[in-house]
């Protein structure tokens, strides 16, 4: 129609600006020959960028990196989703809530107590298992490859959850029944039927976690680093911390690498869900899809399960309770005991500063997910439902700031925000937030939208409802559970966000990740973990508001 | 209302491939009749419905719904389809999950602000029309497959538009529920003053249903007619072939016979409809359909339009048999009544009735 | 002759002519403080109640500080009035024509090598020790000369920030050689090859040092003594091996200041023994103010030496060389 054919351009205007705009300036500094971004064209820091001998090397354990955490994070992801939404498992609601937790855990505290857990010296959960089994050395050593993949996939098993989980539980149950009454096997009905269906989901959440992963900076920084294992993030952070004139310019030459990777993902994705009419599940028949009653398996898979979010999620998250209460971090002994206090918690609600950035990171939180969220239906529906050339450069172009690592793309967005008056205001954080974590939000609404059959609105505009009132009336309605999907992860993300803030943060618009910094390169774990897990209660607290809010909207 | 199309053109690009969905389309769809398009998958009749209701944009071309012109390149023309009045019933059905069947139903009213005494009363007036009273407050996904169907039909005619639109509605039905509604579906529309299009690939669902039927091949329209002018007397060998099993034999023409003529065949001289008039000396092909043949058990010798040939395979479908039989080098499909005594290898006498199987140009 | 004349001229008048007026700065209102130094709130705190005047606390890492002062600076939207930083940042702004010359009366009694410069004051060492668990390591244990931590007995048992990236660490590892600590260059490379030996754990920089040595997991630390005051309860003390080595921290008032009257009344605060002591007191920072030390046991006594400014490109071929040596395969 002819309107569908300007949203599109329209779309790619504003998209294109948004995040363009820091890429290419980090682009013009890559060839430049000062620190700033415009001094004389040279393609001196790419030569000298690209011909380290190391950097094979380190391509690879990226490569293993991002491939395990991506594998970690999307099978957990769909075990736990389908387990949630097929099953008539009993505390659904605490296990959903459960795997979108590791979300509003700042990352590096997230890290550390892993480290704590895990570490081969004194590691709590190493020394409990020796003990148990009698052992002269640490079982596990988390400053290994497999550490990183560990924690980095459960970091972005929320991500998969929520991109996997709207799509299973829209899915066509006749699909299945079908399948069941040709005379297949339940596994069978799974391998060939079910997981094929949600392709688009699995590969959605896959390179979400893959992107996500080879610009994330604290799993390799605090895991990664110790055991001498550097990826392309802590490569860049080694070129930036080597001398005092930092050279962002060759870090964003070498960063260039993950940004085409990235945009090679996209394009694949698209490749690989190109025939998007295959995979459209909710017509209207048997839309509700129907439990299957695991019988005798229930108590035993809840153990599995039970165990399963006890150690990777629930532990952790008590080892930054426990260090919360300590003025220092020490290994669990009858010490730490009578050491243990809420002076830190105190000590964090007294401090301005914190509250400031509470309030700061919550309006942020709550506006821009809104307002992003918002952007992101427009945008999916351009790239699902318009899927001209032009789309595709349009979902290309929400992944540019996304994919860069984030050490480099925060100063990219200052030297972008320096040349308009939001700099230095809390409209510029909005702004850049929006812009770096636009695929959170598209991601799932794109998938929801993928579910959507096109004769759902056509009739309604034959019905007589213009463009807009079916976007209101039928649209979004059915769109819910990943508007719901997008704004929690948007929304979750928004609040802990750093790679940002740590740039474009001035006083008066400090946030809590700023703040959760500082007290960590002050070395104040106690309050680190304090603030930390006010963090985790404020996101939990939107996140089940946000969660029934959806359940009260989607009657069906 | 009567729909009249003016060199309408399609073009979609697949892959770098330029494909032709409508390649000039005149078509006229004459007011307050079930008009059918008829024709295989990929033949541009879904594109043409779709053009006609708005939900997608020719490359040229003029359509108008009656008065008014909907849609014209030359003119600059768009009416967006919620502008142009028209009911549809979808394949998919397309019934809104999220709404109860009144909320469906009552959709289209909303829209033109009608008040909700009103769209009460009217909602009321259209599930009763289609036997669906009392599902009110039924979610909609809690429906069967003929149902959603039928309120699908209840939504499309709710604001009494002057023309409805059907894109394959039955084609999600199971066979014999579709045959129940395809004949409702005939009475619903009989009864009300409105100009039906029908789009389907199915032949028997056409001729069941239509008023007339416009087959289409390849963008094109390559014949209209009412079924039995198309089933009996169609001039075009892909449209006979189309509409119904039929044996298409070559040959010339001999002699003119009144309406009828002899044409002279591989298989012998048959004589056959000239609806066409072809004149003598030029080539043709008769088309006689396996209903028309009759089995006889011996041959009375010189008998018109008598042959004699030899019984190749023969399937036993129920309510009849199906045989091939073979005439000198011709295979010719045929159905035989079970009562005859036949047997696959065996000689048996055919019979082409003269005055149903016809000519039409090679 | 005569131009010299006047820049020596200039060099004493144009100092006097700008100091600070007190009443010029209340009506400023404020003072932009960019800092990488950190948990200085409480002399802020202290500025702003003594002066009317509001000290604003901008804080930068170091490794952003460069590229964010001088990204403002050129957009011309730097709302720095003063500028911290290790003094290698400081003379690149310098030289950038960022900084502005102003002599505080308050740098008077500081080291004459502190404040050769007339724009730069340096006011501390960023100072580096071998910092270790008190509760865990034996006192006979405790290393009494650098040389000690190439000794086996630490194999796994230390943290330090990685060699061959963080520039503060390759100065200072840079920084034992040029001060004589080691009696020749062959003994210094054996410390270098001992410590290697020892696979030391590798973090970014000093901050994460610190957290292993108090939980346990490593024994000791290249790291700083100012823990021990920010961590008052954790049992950490810092190893007496002679003369402690540092980057010195300086600081300058902006050239395009938008409150100068705010910053130099700031300046001459920052620089006064008010101010150092509470930096020494609340922070543990090692200060240039005359007579004032860190409440630290011994480091009144102990010599602590600013390391020489190395440039980027030394210090990069240095982290290449320490690379070769620290991740020897």
């Amino acid at each position: 129609m002819a309107r569908k054919s300007a949203l599109t351009p329209a779309l790619i205007v504003i998209v294109g600006f948004l995040t363009i705009s820091p890429v290419v300036m980090l682009v013009a500094g890559s060839f430049s020959e000062g620190f700033g971004a415009f001094h004389g064209f040279t393609t001196a820091k790419y030569v000298e960028a690209y011909t380290d001998p190391e950097l094979s090397a380190i391509l690879l354990d990226t490569s293993i990196f991002t491939l395990g955490s991506a594998a970690v994070a999307t099978l957990l992801a769909l075990f736990l989703a389908y387990v949630n939404t097929r099953t008539d498992i009993p505390f659904k609601f605490f296990f959903g809530i459960i795997s979108i937790i590791p979300m509003m855990i700042p990352h590096i505290l997230f890290s550390v107590s892993w480290v704590l857990l895990l570490n081969p010296s004194n590691g709590i959960l190493n020394r409990y298992l020796m003990g148990l089994f009698g052992l002269k050395e640490a079982l596990f050593n988390i400053y290994s490859l497999p550490g990183m993949i560990l924690v980095e996939g459960l970091l972005d098993l929320p991500i998969a959850y929520l991109i996997i989980a709207p799509a299973m539980s829209a899915f066509d149950v006749s699909l299945e029944e079908s399948s069941r009454a040709c005379g297949a096997s339940a596994m069978r009905t799974l391998t060939r039927v079910t997981l094929p269906v949600l392709r688009p989901a699995i590969l959605a959440s896959a390179i979400l976690v893959i992107v996500k992963s080879l610009a994330s900076f604290a799993v390799p920084s605090v895991i990664g680093t110790p055991g001498r294992i550097y990826v392309l993030a802590t490569h860049i952070y080694r070129i930036i911390a080597t001398g005092f004139s930092p050279d962002y310019g060759k870090a964003a030459a070498v960063g260039m690498s993950a940004l085409v990777a990235s945009i090679l993902l996209v394009y694949l994705y698209r490749y690989l869900t190109s025939e998007s009419d295959r995979y459209v599940t909710i017509s209207s028949r048997g839309f509700k899809p129907a439990l299957i009653d695991l019988k005798g398996a229930k108590y035993p898979l809840l153990g599995v399960i039970g165990l399963l979010s006890f150690v990777l999620i629930v532990l952790p998250v008590l080892v930054l309770l426990y260090t919360s209460m300590l003025p220092y971090i020490m290994v669990p002994d009858a010490k730490a005991l009578s050491l243990m206090s809420w002076k830190n918690w105190g000590e964090v609600l007294r401090d301005p500063i914190s509250l400031l950035a509470l309030k700061n990171s919550l309006m942020l939180g709550l506006v821009g997910a809104t307002l992003g969220v918002i952007l992101s239906i427009f945008v999916s529906y351009a790239i699902v439902k318009v899927r001209t050339a032009a789309s595709g450069i349009l979902e290309s172009l929400s992944f540019l700031s996304f994919s860069f690592p984030g050490i480099v793309i925060g100063v990219g967005f200052m030297w972008f925000f320096v040349r308009t008056p939001l700099y230095a205001t809390i409209w510029a954080l909005l702004i850049g937030y929006i812009a770096a974590y636009l695929p959170y939000g598209i991601r799932p609404l794109s998938s929801a939208f993928v579910q959507i059959h096109s004769h759902l609105e056509e009739s309604s505009r034959v019905c007589g409802a213009g463009p807009f009132t079916t976007l209101r009336r039928i649209v979004i309605p059915l769109l819910i559970p990943g508007i719901v999907s997008g704004w929690i992860l948007m929304a979750s993300m928004f609040l802990r966000e750093l790679t940002l803030s740590v740039v474009l943060s001035r006083p008066g618009t400090e946030v809590l990740a700023v703040q959760i910094l500082r007290f960590a390169e002050d070395g104040l774990w106690g309050r680190l973990s304090a603030l930390g897990i006010i963090m985790i209660f404020i996101s939990s607290a939107l996140v089940a508001a946000a969660s029934l809010l959806g359940k009260a909207l989607t009657k069906w | 209302m009567e729909i009249r199309i003016r060199g309408l053109t399609r073009d979609y690009f697949s892959e770098g491939k330029r494909i032709r969905a409508l390649d000039n389309v005149d078509l006229t769809i004459p007011a307050n009749r079930i008009f059918t398009l008829l024709g295989p998958s990929g033949c541009g009749k879904t594109t043409l419905l779709r053009c006609i209701v708005g939900l997608e944009t020719p490359d040229a071309g003029e359509i108008a719904i009656g008065d008014e012109i909907v849609w014209s390149t030359e003119k600059g023309i768009f009416v967006p389809p919620e502008k142009r009045g028209l009911g549809m019933v979808f394949q998919t059905y397309a019934i809104w999950p999220h709404m109860t069947v009144f909320e469906n139903v009552a959709f289209p009213l909303k829209c033109r602000n009608m008040p909700m005494e009103e769209i009460r009363i009217r909602v009321a007036r259209f599930l009763e029309f289609v036997q669906l009273d009392g599902f009110e407050n039924r979610p909609a996904t809690k429906l069967s497959g003929g149902q959603q169907q039928r309120v699908a039909l209840a939504r499309a005619l709710v604001a009494e538009p002057k023309v409805i639109l059907f894109d394959e509605p039955l084609s999600n039905l199971d066979a014999k529920l579709r045959e129940e509604t395809r004949k409702e579906l005939r009475r619903f529309l009989a009864g009300l003053n409105i100009t039906a299009v029908y789009v389907t690939h199915d032949r028997v669902e056409a001729l069941a249903l239509s008023d007339l039927i416009a087959i289409m091949r390849a963008g094109r329209i390559v014949e209209v007619g009412d079924p039995k002018q198309i089933y009996f007397r169609s001039g075009d060998r892909f449209v006979a072939d189309f509409i119904g099993r039929a044996n298409l034999i070559k040959g010339k023409v001999a002699a003119l016979e009144g309406s009828h003529a002899v044409i002279e065949t591989d298989v012998g001289a048959i004589v056959g409809l000239n609806p066409r008039g072809i004149e003598p000396g030029t080539e043709a092909m008769l088309c006689v359909r396996p209903e028309f043949i009759r089995t006889e058990a011996t041959g009375v010798a010189g008998g018109r339009n008598l042959f004699r040939g030899k019984i190749e395979t023969l399937l036993f479908i129920g309510e009849a048999y199906e045989g091939e039989i073979r005439i000198g080098d011709t295979l010719v499909t045929t159905t035989i009544s079970p009562t005859v005594d036949v047997v696959e290898g065996g000689d048996i006498f055919l019979s082409f009735d003269t005055d149903h199987c016809f000519l039409l140009p090679a | 002759m005569k131009k010299l004349a006047l820049l020596l001229l200039s060099v004493v008048l144009v100092p006097c002519a700008l100091a600070s007026d007190p009443t010029l700065a209340k009506k400023e209102g404020k003072a932009n403080f960019y800092a990488n130094i950190t948990a200085v709130e409480p002399i802020m705190d202290a500025f702003s109640a003594a002066n009317g005047v509001k000290g604003v606390y901008v804080r930068i890492s170091t490794t952003k500080y460069l590229a964010t002062v001088m990204t403002e600076f050129e957009a011309g939207k730097l709302e720095a009035d003063l500028l911290q930083g290790p003094l290698p940042i400081l003379q690149a702004l310098k030289e950038k024509g960022v900084l502005a010359a102003y002599r505080s009366p308050s740098a008077a009694g500081y080291p004459s090598w502190a404040r050769q410069d007339d724009t730069i004051v340096q006011f501390g060492i960023e100072y580096v020790a071998l910092i270790y668990n008190k509760n865990l390591v034996k006192s006979g244990d405790v290393p009494t000369a650098y040389k000690d931590l190439a000794n086996p007995k630490w194999r796994d048992k230390i943290v330090m920030p990685d060699p061959s990236s963080h520039a503060t660490t390759i100065s200072w590892l840079v920084g034992l050689k040029e001060a004589g600590i080691f009696a020749n260059d062959k003994e210094w490379r054996d410390f270098l090859k001992g410590l290697a030996a020892n696979k030391p754990m590798f973090v970014n920089s000093f901050s994460p040092t610190p957290a292993p040595v108090e939980s346990g997991e490593k024994l000791i630390a290249i790291s700083m003594p100012k823990y021990i005051i920010t961590h008052p309860q954790a049992p950490l003390d810092w190893a007496r091996t002679g003369v402690l080595l540092g980057t010195p921290r300086g600081v300058a008032i902006a050239a395009k200041a938008p409150h100068p009257n705010a910053a130099r009344l700031f300046m001459d605060y920052w620089l006064s023994r008010d101010a150092m002591k509470l930096l020494a007191d609340k922070v543990g920072e090692y200060v240039l103010a005359p007579g004032v030390f860190p409440p630290i046991d011994g480091i009144d006594k102990v010599k602590v030496v600013p390391i020489r400014e190395l440039s980027d490109k030394e210090i990069g071929s240095w982290g290449k060389e320490f690379h070769k040596i620290f991740f020897a395969r």
